[in-house]
């Protein structure tokens, strides 16, 4: 009996050391992996180009700033063409309260967005050569890292210090050229023309790199290839006033990608197939958070949920009758949205799954770069010719060059062709301009009535609405070179970079 | 080792004596009585259930000395047959036994901090979970119970905030094993006791996770002679605990709505006349609706007032119509009892506590058998099995969302209407069946929620968590040579927890793209394997010496599955096999573990001096393999002056302990498992596989420790009817986990580090009192409070910001660092907040943004406890207590959704904004109106209140049957009582639930509730 009790006690005293194996205390996580184990191959190296650009494109901080085309929105919406609504969104940056105030999330969500591909493109720049794999897709994995990094400081350049022309050494945003370690301690920041020479830089060494990469069918177009290097080159160089050098690599960008059809312009933005695009970023329904952006800019789908983004009314008066795109604008007679001027550009291509693909880069763009650098240099009838290129292909009439400032003209057509891809307050920084707003009112400024025709051959008497804030917050009038006009260093980053 | 020395027991002819050790008072077993053979140091210590077994080797041994502390000492004469002994109490002090770190202890010979709570105490409680339940009881213990959804658990801070970063929430220990199951599966009806260890004596043995304090919750055992059967069944009904904040009507709000209007217009640079007709024109165009009818098109003049005759033709409330009274009903069933050589407790319970919010409810199904046996004479084996099964419909409350359903009714003004009306009339309209119809508010401005409407989709939505737990605690104690015992138990928590959240896809928010279901599957498993030894012997009838030495290895898995879909095929389908397309599917596992070695040794002379020490040496997976070990130790003694010669003979002292212990105890709670890895997250993109790169790695990351001190004085006087405990206490976190943040353009928002240090100071009080004794009268006070400071006292950097606070040498970690307000420009309306220059010269801006940051007090309060009064006449109790929680401050996010300028026109407003600056009206707070976003709202010290309140937590009336009655009925006892929860409470800022989160900041939750409620307890 009393043997029992001990043979009972040696069994579990036996269990006992054996729970004591030293890989009990060692556990690894399932939906991370340890850095080492990335970098070993081309193959694993690529995941991280992949993930980087997810996590840009689809990363939410708020329903209101999902994933970094959500830059491109407050772009717009802090421009003169776009008269955003009250509802859920952009609507304080369109008032101009928040990007100029460093608390808020849209201000460090951007600053958290760019960064973080930063240092991914740095991580992948420092330690693509070591690994194993095809030298040529290492390479390219360089090369896109590059133009990943490049992008990155592009845009910062663009919305965070006013462009070179007016202080080339105001002071910028910090920059990094090496992978975060966890002695890093935060850089200064480094002035505007600094900034810019290094997008250029970082372009320009991802150009050989990707130089006869070819990425695939239609649904491949997020991947940086020789033609959107080019295309973010012909930008950069167009913001640095390098006039001959952006027309050269824009007309570069844009090979093998013709203007779309009238049709095609009509048929909402939201494929990645158009012809036109060079660059831009699908969705599907389970990859689907960048497309809650079409939730401020499509105004017309039913499932659209703030439908936000509305045309100023003094916005149509810059087209001609005949022009493809005046199709698209559409006074509004629904409830809630009584009144406001639709311009249907933006719609979802799956309305039971809401989603829609992302432009960023297309050769109409490419067309207006290369027409403005030639305008700029001088050759007004180059410059003619690439406007009425574009204006031609969307049914438009031609420009007739002394009709008015090709430059201007330009400018102006920039706004009517890329309404809501982005461009309105990048434009007016760089061309040291400045928002242009009207109360869209009647002449002795009462209530600006209109009549719409309905479907049935019944017009509705609404009183036409645009835009709502003439001023900045300080009751101040709009002019050049306004702080209002820049988005702010984070708080967060104020706080916590001893060496801004 | 044992094995071999196991025969040298075998030798001695022995005789073996059994028995059981009763109070006397209540009949109750006795555990922890010493039995001793006179004369000699051969004895042994009552079990839990009061029983002994003592071998006796001296043949001419004829009488065993009992004893118990504050018991009068017994001799009773050696028989074969089992033995009773009752002992009676010595008058001095009734000492009860408490559950302790492994094992259980008498509560005035414990050299550590232990506070306990007795099964009754939460018996009658309208709560669904424990964690509720000890509020106000006891001294030290913070816990507030920020959401009124059932089901859910309060948050409970022992003794100050240990951390920062790393989790500050105590340990759970269920029937001698930590607990990582759902604290709502456990029914309050089961459990015995809570034991809540304070100090590092008594939880150090915890060593690895009791930094925080450890709650120890034993459940009902099997106890007294024969089966009793227990039925108890109570039904109530529950409201808010407080109003809701103070909206404005439809009236003032078209009216204010205009002058919003009008003065953006003037900022536009429209003329005063312009901007007043413009304003007159809008308001109804802006705020989609005219709850004046199609007869006043604009029900605002040009001199902002409402026209003549205007008025509203509905007032609905939506906010009432989201709430409704809760009902609640429970019942339980236990049999009890012992029989020769085991002991058992079975039961059984099911609660159905519905919300006061539509859509919100918690069902609940229990089972719980505890079975021990006397498998052999030296063989002790027992099982605690429990299970649950709860229906938890929680929708969302706790969440800044749209569809938020304590926000939803409290933002949507009145002149939006809950059913449709006609436009000229006002009257309902019908459908063809002739009911209501819905409004659904496609006109509404997104403020307002437009195409949605949840009073209806409230009862159509699912927003369900469905948990099934199941706890086992399995354990074997052998007798392996005298008092040398062995012990080893496996301990099993295994959660499952699935969420089912479903829009239809006809109605509401998610309609457009055919409703969606998202399901969730979130299970853990966590399990304990330990192995003590203990000694226990009593030598020379003086020297008592206990000895518990072990090992114990722990580990945590948790699989997390979820998918969803969208597009329903039918309507009235909710599973993701009815809907078309694949939003998503993900699903990961994580794991932890720890490994162990303890030990304890426990010393006390004549129960007169007590000694206690304890080591403990942990591994944990959460710490790179250089940094994963860590030693916990504490050291603790008391002196039982009453004991001695020149106290004991004092008249009028029962009682008079003083306590000191000092120890460390660990944290490895980081919320990260693996925050010593460079670790890369893994995504996709468009079907190919992705990683980025996102965490730094810090492979020094080390266990944070604590480093507690107690000390505290017992006593008790006049018969024991007044008695307490004071005890001072200093808890000094060093090595903090914290995510230090990082310059955001460096890539990451933080790291992980071991960075600063923290101390908790302060003095728990618990008072008792017998103001009145008779026969048949009685009452008992019970008062306790807690005052302690919280303080940073070392930090790697000069400040670290996070949130609504900072962290600084010298501050407490919820001080609260805010812009601060500076009241509203007397010339312009415009919203003020100071500007402070480095000289502390202080100006003032109307750009939030450009306000200087500044303390501005601290979240945590200066005293909280409770007060606890308990009558009794003849078979008549009632009782009730407060808690209370003074000072603190809290800063309300939720308010000022109501307090917009004008700029989120459609949503409600607070009737504050009536106050609101205009040419006549200049000296307020509250600026003027515009459409413009002013960032009024933002963080500041305008929205900083007090937080003080006192709360009556339950008050209870109970009668229990006189005894004659209830023979005649063969019952052994019946209590009818009559119970409320929260029916009183005392607070400042009204509006808003005073019960918010320790770090003080809302979060637009779920408010607590009050309720009454009546039950019939039934015992036979």
């Amino acid at each position: 009996m009393k043997k029992n009790r001990y043979i009972l006690t040696a069994i579990l005293g036996a269990g006992l050391l054996v729970s004591c194996s030293k890989s009990f205390l060692d556990q690894n996580p399932t939906n991370q992996v340890p850095e080492e184990q990335v970098f070993t191959t081309a193959d694993n190296v690529e995941t991280v180009i992949n993930g980087t650009w997810s996590y840009a494109m689809e990363t939410f901080f708020t329903f209101s700033v999902p994933g970094f085309t959500s830059i491109l929105r407050a772009s717009d919406a802090m421009g003169s063409d776009v008269a955003i609504t009250t509802k859920y969104g952009l609507r304080d940056a369109y008032t101009f309260v928040e990007m100029v105030d460093n608390t808020k999330n849209r201000v460090s969500a951007y600053w958290t967005i760019l960064y973080k591909v930063i240092d991914n493109a740095n991580s992948i720049i420092a330690r693509v050569d070591g690994v194993t794999g095809d030298e040529a897709k290492k390479a390219r994995l360089k090369g896109q890292a590059y133009a990943l990094r490049g992008w990155c400081y592009l845009t910062l350049a663009s919305f965070y210090q006013f462009n070179p022309i007016v202080d080339p050494n105001a002071k910028a945003v910090p920059i990094y050229l090496t992978p975060t370690t966890p002695d890093t301690k935060g850089n200064p920041r480094a002035t505007i023309k600094q900034v810019y020479d290094q997008a250029i830089a970082d372009l320009v060494a991802a150009e050989p790199l990707v130089q006869g990469y070819s990425r695939g069918d239609a649904s491949k177009k997020y991947k940086i290839d020789i033609n959107v290097v080019e295309g973010l080159l012909a930008r950069a160089y167009l913001q640095t006033q390098q006039w001959t050098l952006a027309q050269q690599k824009a007309a570069a960008a844009r090979v093998g990608y013709p203007l779309m059809s009238p049709d095609d312009y009509l048929k909402g933005f939201n494929d990645v197939s158009n012809a036109e695009w060079i660059w831009g970023h699908p969705q599907t329904p389970n990859q689907s958070n960048a497309s809650y952006n079409f939730h401020f800019l499509d105004v017309s789908s039913p499932g659209s949920y703030y439908y936000s983004f509305m045309a100023d009314p003094f916005f149509k008066n810059f087209f001609d009758n005949g022009d493809v795109r005046t199709k698209l604008f559409d006074w509004d007679t629904l409830p809630s949205q009584e009144g406001y001027l639709r311009y249907k550009k933006f719609r979802f291509r799956d309305e039971t799954a809401l989603i829609g693909d992302f432009v960023l880069m297309r050769s109409g763009e490419m067309a207006l770069i290369e027409a403005e650098a030639y305008a700029r240099s001088g050759n007004t009838a180059a410059a003619a010719a690439r406007l009425n290129e574009l204006r031609t292909a969307r049914s438009a009439y031609n420009y007739v060059p002394g009709a008015g400032n090709i430059i201007d003209t330009i400018l102006v057509e920039r706004r009517k062709e890329l309404w809501g891809e982005g461009f309105s307050l990048s434009d007016i920084i760089r061309t040291n301009g400045t928002v242009v707003r009207k109360a869209f009112t009647a002449y002795n400024g009462t209530d600006s009535v209109i009549n719409v025709p309905r479907g049935n051959g019944t017009f509705k008497q609404v009183k036409a609405k645009g835009h709502r804030t003439l001023r900045f917050p300080d009751g101040t009038p709009f002019v050049p070179q306004s702080k209002y006009y820049l988005f702010s260093i984070p708080l967060s980053e104020v706080q916590n970079n001893p060496n801004l | 080792m044992l094995v071999l020395l196991g025969p040298l027991t075998g030798f001695a002819q022995s005789r073996t004596v059994t028995g059981t050790v009763y109070s006397a008072r209540d009949k109750e077993p006795l555990p922890g009585a010493t039995i001793v053979v006179k004369g000699t140091s051969n004895g042994t210590a009552t079990g839990p259930d009061g029983s002994f077994r003592l071998e006796v080797k001296d043949p001419a041994a004829t009488t065993l000395v009992v004893t118990y502390v504050g018991m009068t000492p017994q001799e009773v004469g050696i028989t074969a047959t089992p033995i009773r002994v009752e002992l009676t109490s010595s008058s001095k002090d009734i000492d009860e036994v408490v559950v302790i770190a492994y094992g259980t202890g008498k509560k005035n010979s414990l050299t550590g901090s232990v506070a306990t709570i007795k099964g009754d105490a939460l018996e009658n409680r309208q709560i669904s979970s424990v964690s509720r339940g000890l509020q106000g009881q006891v001294a030290g213990v913070q816990s507030t119970a920020q959401s009124g959804q059932p089901g859910t658990d309060a948050t409970i801070r022992i003794r100050g905030v240990g951390s920062i970063n790393a989790s500050s929430d105590p340990l759970y220990v269920v029937d001698g094993a930590p607990y990582l199951g759902s604290i709502n599966a456990i029914n309050p009806s089961d459990i015995e006791s809570i034991s809540v260890l304070k100090d590092a004596a008594s939880s150090a043995l915890y060593g690895s996770r009791g930094a925080n304090g450890v709650i120890i919750i034993t459940t009902k055992k099997g106890k007294g002679q024969g089966t009793t059967i227990n039925a108890r069944v109570s039904q109530g009904y529950s409201k808010r605990a407080v109003d809701n904040y103070k909206t404005m009507s439809t009236d003032d709000y078209f009216r204010l709505y205009w002058e919003a209007l009008r003065n953006t217009g003037i900022t536009n640079g429209l003329s005063p006349a312009q901007a007043a007709a413009s304003a007159s024109s809008n308001v109804v165009g802006d705020l989609g609706i005219n709850p004046y009818g199609t007869a006043y098109p604009q029900p605002v003049g040009t001199d902002g007032k409402l026209v003549q005759g205007a008025h509203t033709l509905w007032n609905d409330d939506w906010d009432k119509a989201m709430q409704r009274t809760g009902h609640r009903t429970q019942a339980d069933l236990s049999i009890s009892g012992t029989s020769e050589k085991s002991r058992y407790y079975i039961a059984g319970g099911y609660l159905d506590d519905q919300g006061i919010y539509l859509g919100s409810g918690f069902k609940r199904y229990t089972v719980r058998s505890n079975v021990e046996l006397d498998a052999k004479k030296w063989l002790k084996v027992g099982l605690n099995l429990a299970g649950a099964h709860s229906d938890q419909q929680a929708p969302p409350s706790e969440d800044s969302r749209s569809d938020n359903y304590v926000n939803y009714g409290r933002l949507m003004p009145s002149f939006y209407p809950i059913y449709q009306r006609d436009p000229a009339t006002g009257a309902y309209v019908h459908d063809a069946a002739g009911n209501r119809v819905f409004d659904y508010g496609d006109y509404r401005p997104s403020a307002s929620n437009p195409n949605t409407n949840l009073v209806q989709t409230a009862d159509i939505d699912k927003h369900n968590v469905l948990r099934d737990d199941i706890s086992a605690r399995v354990y074997g104690e052998a007798t392996i040579w005298d008092q040398l015992k062995f012990k080893t138990t496996y301990s099993a928590d295994y959660s499952q927890r699935m969420t089912h959240d479903y829009t239809n896809p006809t109605l509401g928010f998610d309609a457009p793209i055919g409703g969606t279901v998202a399901r969730g599957s979130y299970r853990t498993f966590s399990w304990t394997w330990n192995n003590i030894f203990t000694y226990d012997k009593t030598f020379d009838e003086k020297h008592h010496i206990s000895i518990l030495a072990g090992q114990e290895a722990y580990k945590y898995k948790f699989t997390f599955l979820e998918g969803n879909r969208s597009g329903f095929s039918l309507p009235g389908l909710d599973e993701p096999a009815d809907a078309s397309v694949l939003l998503g599917f993900t699903g990961y596992t994580d794991a932890t573990s720890i490994s162990s070695y303890l030990s304890r040794v426990e010393y006390d002379y004549k129960g007169k001096y007590f000694f206690s020490g304890s080591l403990r040496r942990d591994g944990s997976s959460r710490f790179s393999p250089d940094r994963r070990w860590g030693t916990f130790w504490s050291i603790g003694g008391s002196w039982k002056m009453t004991e001695e010669a020149w106290l004991k003979s004092s008249n009028w002292l029962d009682l008079l302990t003083l306590r000191a212990s000092y120890g460390a105890q660990g944290n490895d709670n980081l919320g990260s498992f693996y925050g010593y890895k460079a670790l890369y997250v893994v995504n996709s993109n468009l079907g190919e596989g992705g990683t980025y790169r996102d965490t730094l790695a810090n492979s020094n990351l080390k266990w944070e420790t604590n480093l507690n001190l107690n000390v505290g004085v017992d006593w008790s006087m006049f018969n024991n009817r007044f008695g307490g405990t004071v005890e001072f206490f200093e808890r000094k976190s060093k090595d903090l986990l914290y995510q230090q943040p990082l310059a955001p353009s460096t890539g990451y928002p933080s790291i992980a580090r071991n960075i600063g240090a923290l101390r908790n100071r302060g003095v728990d009080i618990t008072l008792r009192g017998v103001p009145v004794n008779t026969r048949d009268f009685n009452w008992t006070i019970e008062l306790n409070a807690t005052h302690y400071k919280n303080v940073v006292t070392s930090l790697p950097q000069k400040e670290i910001i996070s949130g609504t606070k900072k962290l600084m040498e010298g501050k407490s970690i919820y001080e609260f660092y805010l812009r601060q307000w500076a009241g509203v420009d007397e010339k312009t309306g415009a919203p003020l907040w100071y500007v402070i220059d480095a000289n502390g010269n202080k100006t003032t801006t109307s750009n939030y943004a450009a306000g200087t940051l500044a303390y501005a007090g601290s979240a945590l309060p200066d005293l909280y406890g409770g007060i606890n009064n308990t009558f009794t006449y003849k078979g008549l109790s009632f009782s009730f207590m407060w808690a209370y929680s003074l000072g603190g401050k809290v800063l309300d996010n939720d308010y000022p959704f109501l307090m917009h300028t004008g700029n989120n026109f459609g949503r409600a407003w607070s009737a504050e904004m009536l106050n609101r600056w205009t040419p006549e009206n200049t000296k307020t707070d509250v600026p003027a109106l515009t459409t413009n976003n002013t960032n009024w709202t933002s963080a500041s010290t305008r929205f900083l209140y007090d937080a003080s309140y006192a709360r009556l937590k339950t008050v209870n009336l109970s009668y229990q049957l006189p005894k004659a009655l209830m023979d005649k009925a063969h019952l052994n006892g019946i209590t009818v009582y009559v119970q409320g929860e929260n029916l009183i409470t005392i607070y400042n800022h009204k509006g808003m639930d005073p019960e918010q989160a320790v770090s003080g900041v809302t979060y637009y939750r779920y408010p607590a509730i009050k309720s009454v409620s009546a039950g019939i307890n039934l015992s036979f």
